[in-house]
């Protein structure tokens, strides 16, 4: 592969400018000749480890970068599906029973699932307020998940959760990520979604599956449209 | 036409090309004999001239002859090359760490020309200082020829330096030394061997056409535990005469600045002064080496009072020559004076304990030699080895050390700054390498600079502007004007962070009125070293860089730590 002295001084992560004056100083074994610039790949390479100056592809960091990218609400909601009418008449049998029927998951991860959104129900409710609860561990599951889930459950009667408004709370969202960055961009552009009122309104209705994704897809726009 | 194309540019010859190490050593060969060259033309030349006016030293209006030497001299340096007068040995090391050694083709032949005049008319001057400048301006134009970097352009200019003072003095290791030490500052391998192969060539040449003499031969002498004491009272008495010298030359320079005359009248004032002095006292007069040689035979005969005067004599009349715009160097006056003040000494010991059996007086002057060497230049080394190749005289080598190390320790502690440093010091040049002033030198602001701030406008609510800090990497936002995109001031987070969590004034600010405007801007071409002194004195992490009212960028003190480190590694770690 035929390198540029701009590909050499992004693989250094150094101004072009900085390049040419090693060249010019005789610092870095690069020549230049009449009409260009003469160097060895793995000589400077060497050269780099020598001193001990960071030399990476820039190529490589980018594609690490496009793996990062988070995903956005509506999947991972049509992942974790939505259930009706679940039973349960405090935190824990509502928490049992929605963890029951969320799909996907293996018996052993719902098992180790309901014990850890236990745990994290003790150290403080993550009712919300408005009668919205939203559910999850602590940490990503021992069981590893390439995309995130969203449960959406409707209890079929209000249950006291300890959330911060004292209201009972009659939706869960359950949310599953896999990293804590997830998390946290799941979690910011739900949030969004619940501040508005109209849409409590909404759920309170227990509406069916395609006009609450028509909702969210909605509110997914809005988010793109806030954001760019 | 091809063999003609091949031969202009030397640095596409395959045999070149091979290794660089190698193309280094045979330019340094080149460089080496051709220095040596040039000061033996130089030595010559004051031979030459000397006979010349030997006989014309009966006649009383003698004294004008010194006059008219540093006249021509000076005026062959302002008007015919323009160059600057002085001995040179400052530019050279300023070049070096400044513009990675370049010099112009002329300085590889004024000096020869001006110094030559000003010597061989009897002023008091050394012809080693413009050698050394025609060594180095050989040396970096070679390199030039061959198309070598800063690096190896630097280690060519010392080689240049080193075979001049090799062949003028037949001493290969002093020139070696003195390059390294005076002129690079820097002890690396891929220096010294060049320089190393430099001194031989340039010794080797000197030795062909002159043969191969020690200058100043002497007898075999007695050292006694005495005498190695009484070295330290002569090192305190070097010292305090190449301190003298030092602050009279200066003084000389200034006094001179004042007299309102051209250049070259200033110059024959003060060569009309040494003349005069000379009617006196010839020994003053050119560079003096006869003296060193009759002294150091043991030879020389006056009494105390009489050596003590020329030893006086002789600094006034080196500061009038060179001080008043002469051209020359200060090693050869120097030597002389250092011979005759360990004269001075050797006479006053005998005076005052004259039971004791002193040492040959040969031997003092010898070892006044080094102390003023060492004391003037700081540089210990080449003063040691200069006196021990110069005179032969390994057996003095314990004294030497002490005379050496005790006036160097003594003038560092008058004088902080050695002779030659003392303007580059004084200004700021003196850059050598591996030291913080050199990296700042080396990095500038605009390989610095950062530009992944987003800009915004004075006009922009608050509300907006959130949206933007959301998306935003960096604490600082440049405000700029919507239409002539001019840079107004600045935002920095720190600065607004209670308005922002304050939903009332989202729709009532204007970025406008939270703004910094009085805000301390860099310009690309502003010295790194200012740039960092005024983030310190005002307490800045970033500063915006504007050229021509524009934003550019923004250069702070995290990007600069991991430039200046890196900058670091690269100049400091053991080179290729």
């Amino acid at each position: 592969m035929k390198m540029t002295i701009h590909e050499v001084a992004q693989c250094l992560n150094l101004h072009v400018r900085t390049i040419e004056r090693w060249i010019r100083q005789g610092r870095i074994p690069i020549q230049k000749t009449g009409n260009g610039y003469l160097f060895n790949e793995s000589a400077l390479k060497k050269w780099a480890k020598m001193y001990r100056l960071p030399f990476s592809m820039p190529e490589k960091l980018k594609s690490r970068g496009y793996e990062e990218r988070p995903e956005n609400l509506l999947y991972a909601m049509k992942r974790g599906g939505v259930l009706h009418d679940l039973k349960g008449d405090d935190m824990e049998t509502a928490l049992k029973s929605a963890v029951e029927h969320m799909p996907v998951l293996s018996k052993t991860s719902k098992k180790e699932l309901y014990r850890l959104l236990l745990e994290r129900e003790h150290l403080t409710s993550t009712g919300i307020g408005k009668g919205v609860a939203i559910p999850h561990p602590r940490e990503p599951l021992s069981d590893v998940m390439n995309s995130p889930i969203i449960s959406t459950c409707f209890l079929e009667k209000p249950v006291d959760f300890g959330a911060v408004d004292d209201r009972p709370v009659f939706v869960l969202f359950i949310l599953l990520s896999q990293s804590i960055k997830i998390h946290l961009h799941l979690l910011s552009r739900f949030s969004f979604c619940i501040r508005d009122n109209s849409f409590v309104e909404f759920l309170k209705t227990s509406p069916d599956e395609t006009s609450f994704f028509a909702k969210i897809a909605d509110f997914e726009k809005q988010l793109d449209r806030a954001e760019t | 036409m091809r063999i003609f194309q091949s031969w202009r540019y030397p640095a596409n010859w395959r045999i070149f090309r091979l290794d660089d190490r190698l193309l280094l050593i045979l330019a340094a060969i080149i460089v080496g004999s051709c220095s040596g060259l040039a000061s033996v033309i130089l030595n010559r030349a004051l031979m030459a001239m000397f006979n010349w006016f030997h006989h014309l030293r009966h006649y009383w209006w003698v004294f004008v002859l010194p006059a008219t030497g540093a006249a021509l001299s000076s005026l062959f340096l302002e008007k015919v090359v323009k160059e600057g007068a002085g001995h040179g040995v400052p530019e050279v090391i300023y070049s070096v760490s400044r513009y990675g050694g370049l010099l112009r083709f002329r300085s590889s032949f004024s000096r020869l020309i001006s110094s030559a005049l000003t010597i061989g008319s009897g002023g008091s001057a050394g012809p080693e200082a413009p050698v050394v400048i025609s060594g180095a301006a050989i040396g970096s134009n070679i390199a030039k020829y061959f198309s070598l970097n800063d690096r190896q352009r630097v280690t060519l200019v010392g080689c240049g330096a080193a075979g001049a003072i090799s062949s003028i003095f037949n001493a290969p290791i002093a020139g070696m030394v003195f390059a390294i030490e005076v002129i690079i500052g820097e002890w690396k391998s891929v220096n010294i061997v060049p320089i190393a192969i430099a001194s031989v060539a340039g010794t080797e040449i000197s030795r062909i056409l002159q043969g191969n003499q020690i200058p100043f031969s002497h007898r075999i002498f007695n050292i006694h535990q005495m005498d190695i004491l009484a070295c330290v009272g002569l090192a305190i008495l070097t010292a305090a005469a190449s301190i003298l010298l030092t602050r009279l030359l200066r003084s000389m320079d200034k006094i001179a600045k004042k007299v309102p005359a051209p250049l070259w009248i200033r110059a024959a004032i003060g060569g009309c002064a040494v003349g005069l002095i000379g009617l006196f006292l010839p020994e003053v007069l050119g560079k003096g080496y006869h003296v060193v040689q009759t002294t150091i035979e043991g030879a020389f005969s006056q009494g105390l009072i009489i050596v003590g005067l020329a030893t006086i004599a002789k600094i006034v009349a080196t500061a009038l020559t060179l001080g008043w715009g002469g051209s020359g160097g200060i090693f050869a006056p120097c030597l002389v004076i250092g011979c005759l003040a360990g004269l001075t000494y050797h006479h006053a010991l005998v005076l005052l304990w004259p039971s004791i059996t002193w040492v040959n007086q040969g031997c003092f002057a010898l070892l006044g030699m080094a102390g003023l060497i060492s004391g003037m230049l700081q540089a210990p080394l080449t003063g040691i080895f200069l006196i021990v190749e110069i005179t032969g005289g390994y057996e003095v080598i314990l004294p030497l050390i002490i005379v050496s190390a005790v006036t160097t320790s003594v003038c560092h502690y008058m004088e902080p700054a050695a002779y030659y440093m003392k303007d580059l010091v004084e200004y700021g040049h003196l850059l050598r390498p591996g030291t913080d002033a050199r990296v700042l030198s080396d990095l500038n602001v605009s390989e610095l600079i950062e530009k992944d701030c987003i800009a915004v406008t004075q006009n922009m609510l608050l509300r907006d502007f959130i949206k933007i800090v959301k998306k935003s990497h960096r604490n600082y936002f440049p405000v700029e004007d919507e239409e002539t995109g001019h840079f107004m001031g600045i935002i920095h987070l720190d600065d607004i962070r209670q308005y922002l969590f304050n939903p009332v004034m989202y729709d009532t600010v204007f970025l406008g009125q939270i703004m910094n405007t009085a805000v301390e801007v860099v310009n690309p071409d502003d010295d790194l070293a200012d740039v960092i002194r005024k983030m310190d004195a005002n307490h800045l992490f970033s500063m915006p860089v504007v050229v021509n009212n524009r934003f550019i960028g923004l250069i702070s003190k995290g990007s600069l730590l991991d430039q200046y480190r890196k900058e670091l590694m690269v100049q400091t770690c053991q080179s290729i």
